[in-house]
């Protein structure tokens, strides 16, 4: 079996099916175009080192796999490989310098409505607009790649990690982000996973509307500027993500319904730990909210969501509540543990023995004084707290947790990813280096 | 926070603040300074002093309001009039809408209004329906005429999403004088006068694709629909051209130099689907050149459809009537600052505005080669969802996000060195409302006199901030007063289905009379009538005339009186009852009510209405005023007679 491939040869394998067969390409002018117009289905094309310009379409299903030292070259137009083929695999390839222009979202690698149980595994992109778009691609799995956007000053002319628009069961995991605006971009889609990936640097790291049924899962998002933004979509689950150093909210949960969010870690930093608007029947349970200026803001009327054993360790106002209605926030006996709850625990039953009502004068002095924490027992603090009790507040409506637990649960970061968390955000300095074509320096 | 919350808290404050210091004072704690946060809690609570006096204080009973408020009613189909800063509300005024107290939309004088312009198809629609008129509409976009970007206190423009209608109200009488289907065009969304150097033109959004003939040949085709940009003829209110163009249409604006209109659009793709319509990372910002236009019209390059000259913008037709912008992601607002330099695009979204300079189009139709962003100078990050801009005259922009549930208010020129690549932050200071923003207005902001003192949030939903009236709730807008960067909520305003938009106009701008002018011409056709009859409807009238089963009753009132205590008619005679109210005074407005007959008229001071119908059921029947006017105002009545068909 003998095909026009120049520069190139042909291996066939007793093992493979008769049509399957391992391409080898050298680098050439228009190489990789040609190995993939004269590849059959099924091939698996492997790329010697060495530069192969794009942008490629691939039109059949085959595997193309990169080497050590061989790059794709966009050449600064379109996108970089499209795949416009179901079942095919892209991986350990180097893809680079897609064009520039967001219309046509120009990308890396993308995968048309066509490209159906896509796998793009173990690449590394960089210097493309957005790295990788699943645009339509349908069970796609997107998997161990490096991604690295563009640092332009101008935050909304970089383009997303990864972009997924409509893409019904795709899985985007274990990839790690750098730079760019979003780490990951969730529009009109639904039954995604999005597990384990890395993002920093960015402007969201998950940014995620109207994809329902999905999974958010053990992410990471440090020094973006905001973490995990979900919106508009029922029955997702979130859960073991950490979000450190992110600027504005860490968790963000907007008309998102029917949801479980759980375990997650917001730790340093944030305007707002968590952002509760306009969601309902979500379960919240067992995370960590610390040290952000404002622990929960929960609002608009968000009503059936149960709120347990989270931890609200350390901010400046641990809930800003706004509402008229009466919120309970435990369940089966079970709250929250409040960081600046002055109670004891006398019958040891793992629950403090008086209830939490956040937002009494004494946050206030909390971290308006930080050195009142020394005195959160001791009476004048006390005295305070009856007082307050004796006249309640004329406002209706507020949170009220009944059983307030006495230790936070255990959650932790793990030390290799606190290694990875900068003493100063990128977003904090504004530190960006591919602006030349944009800005003319003196 | 609301007042409610703030009262609650400041009596917090203050128990927590006297058992602190009285315990700190006999304790160990005095050093620790808890005495400075009581007190800094006690401030934080209380509303800013400038906020409730002097230029901002809210005028007292017996006081005026410094402004009007001409509000939307989206699909209550009728515009409000609101005082401003007291978000009291004075006055409704139908439009679109069948309305009870008035007889709008029963009245003939109303009635040809609301049919005058009608086109034929939809009276032939109407009629298979057994009805003259619609009597709903869906009023998004209040806007007044401009004379070199000023409001002028002429007109009020506004459109009719759900019948693809637009309708114009005189403000000297606050009454619609036209209404006018728009051909080719389906569901009038974005509308916006002309600003320079008037309002010759008042510019408005289909937003629904359809075939470029909509007569049933073309259904389910969609790359063969389109959407249609229409400029009305503001002063004979008839259209002037449409052009077609790639791409849905949304909102829309003009400029101070009487050059371009513009609009946004969330549907560039052309998609049907949800999914479709959010496919494209970025949609795009239609530019109108209208002089092109006008000299295409002058060279014919139009066709003629339902008798509308239309001209072809659509992308890579390669003409010289518009041009596209990309715009990160679904725009919606589009807003022109009062620097008559800066438009205003709200990402919706993209957590971005893009910043364009208008004097920079001009290129863009000179050299087809010129990037067509490079007419953004500023594109800032405010927060999620933002939908409209609005300004303050000095130079600082506040938007509405949505998704944040926040207004940012931001400075165009910092924002502009920050694209440029200048590390400064361009936002000033961000406030909460509740809950979710759409329209924005600041006083006078959409013109060249925005004097920035007041700020209008038009927020979505109200959820628990009222006392509860059951599953269907109010919205809730939300004014703040201004100084420099403070912004301090002073009221929340419900209000009932559902403003969109408003506008803030300073009282000097707005002179209506107090009563008709007996010569107006809302009542031509009862005055021609009148006079073939031999009747003066300026005097005291008491006219009953038969011509042949049509019979036609004028009477005059008077407070407490109607001239005709009775009139007799026969079983299916069609009857019109002209009433001419000759009281002159001061909110005297009498009606006319016919029990059992489902008639209701308005009558002002001065004015002529008439109503039509069939006696169809003989018998007596009081009629009677109910428009409070006198201490006899119950005894204003009188009877109507209706002989049995055989008898």
């Amino acid at each position: 079996m003998k095909r026009l491939v120049p520069f190139a040869f042909a291996l066939i394998f007793a093992a493979l099916p008769a049509w399957a067969a391992k391409i080898y390409v050298q680098p050439a002018e228009g190489a990789l175009a040609r190995a993939l117009e004269g590849a059959n289905a099924g091939d698996e094309i492997i790329l010697a080192p060495g530069r192969y310009a794009g942008p490629v379409v691939i039109e059949f299903p085959l595997t193309l796999t990169g080497s050590v030292g061989s790059v794709i070259d966009g050449g600064g137009k379109g996108s970089v490989v499209t795949v416009n083929a179901p079942d095919v695999t892209l991986q350990t390839l180097t893809i680079v310098n897609s064009g520039r222009v967001h219309q046509p979202i120009d990308a890396g690698i993308t995968l048309t409505q066509k490209a159906r149980g896509a796998r793009v595994l173990g690449n590394y992109l960089h210097d493309n607009l957005v790295g990788i778009d699943i645009h339509g691609a349908r069970n796609a799995l997107i998997k161990g790649n490096r991604i690295e956007g563009l640092q332009l000053k101008r935050m909304n002319d970089r383009g997303n990690g990864i972009y997924v628009w409509n893409a019904p069961g795709s899985v985007v995991e274990d990839n790690e982000i750098r730079y760019g605006r979003d780490g990951i971009f969730s529009n009109s889609s639904k039954r995604n996973v999005y597990r384990g990936n890395l993002m920093r640097d960015l402007r969201f790291a998950v940014h995620y509307m109207y994809t329902n049924d999905s999974e958010i899962v053990a992410n990471i998002s440090i020094g973006n500027h905001l973490g995990f933004a979900m919106m508009y979509s029922d029955r997702i689950v979130a859960r073991d993500n950490i979000s450190i150093s992110d600027r504005d909210y860490g968790v963000m949960l907007n008309y998102t319904n029917q949801s479980d969010i759980f375990s997650n870690q917001v730790i340093g930093g944030a305007e707002k730990c968590a952002f509760v608007y306009n969601a309902h029947r979500n379960l919240l349970a067992e995370n960590r909210f610390e040290g952000c200026d404002i622990g929960i803001h929960f609002t608009a009327g968000s009503e059936r969501n149960t709120v347990t054993g989270n931890a609200f360790i350390g901010n400046r106002t641990q809930v800003k509540y706004v509402g008229t209605r009466d919120v309970e926030w435990s369940f089966d006996g079970r709250g929250n543990f409040w960081s600046d709850h002055p109670s004891f625990d006398l019958n040891g039953d793992a629950r403090a023995d008086s209830i939490y009502r956040p937002n009494d004068l004494m946050d206030h002095i909390l971290w308006s004084q930080p050195a009142a924490k020394l005195l959160i027992g001791a009476p004048a603090v006390q005295l305070v707290r009856w007082s307050q009790e004796q006249f309640p507040a004329t406002a209706p409506g507020g949170v009220i947790d009944s059983h307030p637990l006495i230790a936070a649960p255990d959650l932790a970061v793990p030390q290799d990813i606190l290694l990875l968390v900068p003493a100063t955000p990128l977003w904090a300095t504004g530190a960006s280096d591919d602006d030349a074509a944009h800005f003319k320096l003196n | 926070m609301s007042d409610q919350d703030k009262k609650g808290l400041s009596r917090r404050g203050f128990m927590g603040a006297t058992a602190t210091g009285a315990a700190l004072l006999g304790g160990a704690g005095g050093r620790l300074g808890l005495l400075g946060g009581a007190a800094a809690v006690t401030a934080a609570t209380s509303t800013a002093s400038w906020a409730q006096s002097g230029d901002h204080a809210s005028p007292a009973p017996g006081e005026l309001d410094e402004y009007y408020g001409f509000w939307s009613s989206g699909q209550a189909g009728e515009m409000r009039i609101l005082g401003i800063p007291s978000m009291r509300e004075l006055m409704r005024v139908p439009v679109f809408n069948r309305c009870s107290a008035t007889g709008w939309g029963q009245t003939n004088e109303s009635i040809k209004i609301l049919t005058q312009d009608m086109m034929p198809e939809t009276k032939e629609y109407l009629a298979a329906q057994g009805k003259k008129v619609h009597d709903n509409g869906d009023l998004h976009h209040v806007h007044m005429s401009f004379t070199e970007g000023k409001y002028d206190g002429r007109f009020l423009f506004m459109n009719d999403k759900a019948n693809t209608r637009v309708a114009r109200i005189r403000c000297d009488v606050m009454k619609p004088d036209k209404i006018i289907d728009i051909p080719n065009a389906k569901a009038i969304h974005g509308l916006r006068p002309q600003k320079w150097p008037r309002t010759n033109y008042v510019f408005a959004n289909g937003e629904d694709e359809v075939p470029m003939v909509n007569d049933g040949r073309i259904l389910d085709e969609p790359e063969k629909y389109v959407n249609f940009f229409t400029a009305v003829n503001a002063d004979e209110m008839t259209v002037a051209w449409q052009v077609m163009v790639s791409g849905n249409l949304d909102n829309t604006d003009a400029d101070y130099e009487g050059k371009w209109a513009f609009s946004t659009s969330y549907n560039s793709e052309m998609g049907m689907t949800l999914p479709e319509m959010m496919e494209a990372e970025m949609d795009h910002v239609v530019i109108f050149n209208i002089a092109e236009i006008e000299a295409g019209i002058a060279a014919g390059d139009y066709i003629e459809l339902n008798g509308v000259k239309v001209l072809d913008g659509r992308k890579g037709q390669n003409k010289q009537y518009t041009r596209y912008v990309p715009i990160p992601n679904s725009p919606h607002g589009i807003n022109m600052a009062p620097d008559k330099k800066h438009l205003c695009v709200a990402g919706k979204l993209s957590p971005t505005v893009s910043v364009l300079d208008v004097t920079k189009f001009d290129s863009l139709f000179e050299d087809d080669m010129i990037d067509p962003r490079s007419v953004v100078v500023a594109e800032p990050e405010l927060g999620l969802g933002p939908l409209h801009t609005c300004f303050d005259g000095k130079g600082n922009c506040f938007t509405t996000l949505f998704l944040d549930s926040q207004v940012v208010m931001w400075n165009i020129e910092d924002a502009i060195r920050q694209y440029n690549g200048e590390d400064v932050d361009p936002i000033r200071t961000k406030k909460d409302v509740h809950y979710q923003p759409g329209h924005n207005s600041t006083t006078m902001g959409e013109t060249l006199e925005a004097d920035g003192k007041w700020y209008l949030s038009m927020n979505k939903f109200s959820k628990d901030r009222f006392l509860n009236v059951g599953p269907l709730k109010p919205e809730n807008e939300q004014l703040f007063a201004l100084n420099g960067t403070e912004m301090e909520l002073i009221h929340d305003g419900p209000t009932f289905a559902e403003p969109h938009d408003s506008i803030l106009v300073h009282r000097s701008v707005v002179n209506p009379v107090n009563v008709w002018d007996r010569n107006d011409p809302m009542w031509a056709d009862a005055r021609a009538q009148a006079e073939a009859d031999g009747v003066d409807i300026d005097d005291y009238q008491d006219s009953v005339i038969r011509d042949g089963n049509k019979v036609r009753v004028y009477m005059s009132s008077q407070a407490p009186e109607f001239s005709l205590p009775s009139f007799t008619v026969k079983q299916g005679d069609e009857v019109t009852v002209y009433v001419t109210n000759l009281d002159d005074i001061d909110d005297l407005t009498h009606g006319f009510t016919l029990n059992n007959h489902g008639v209701a008229m308005e009558v002002g001071p001065q004015a002529t209405a008439s109503v039509t119908f069939t006696a169809a059921k003989p018998g007596v029947y009081w009629y009677y005023c109910q428009w409070f006017c006198h201490a006899l105002h119950m005894e204003m009545r009188g009877r109507m007679f209706v002989e049995p068909k055989n008898g």
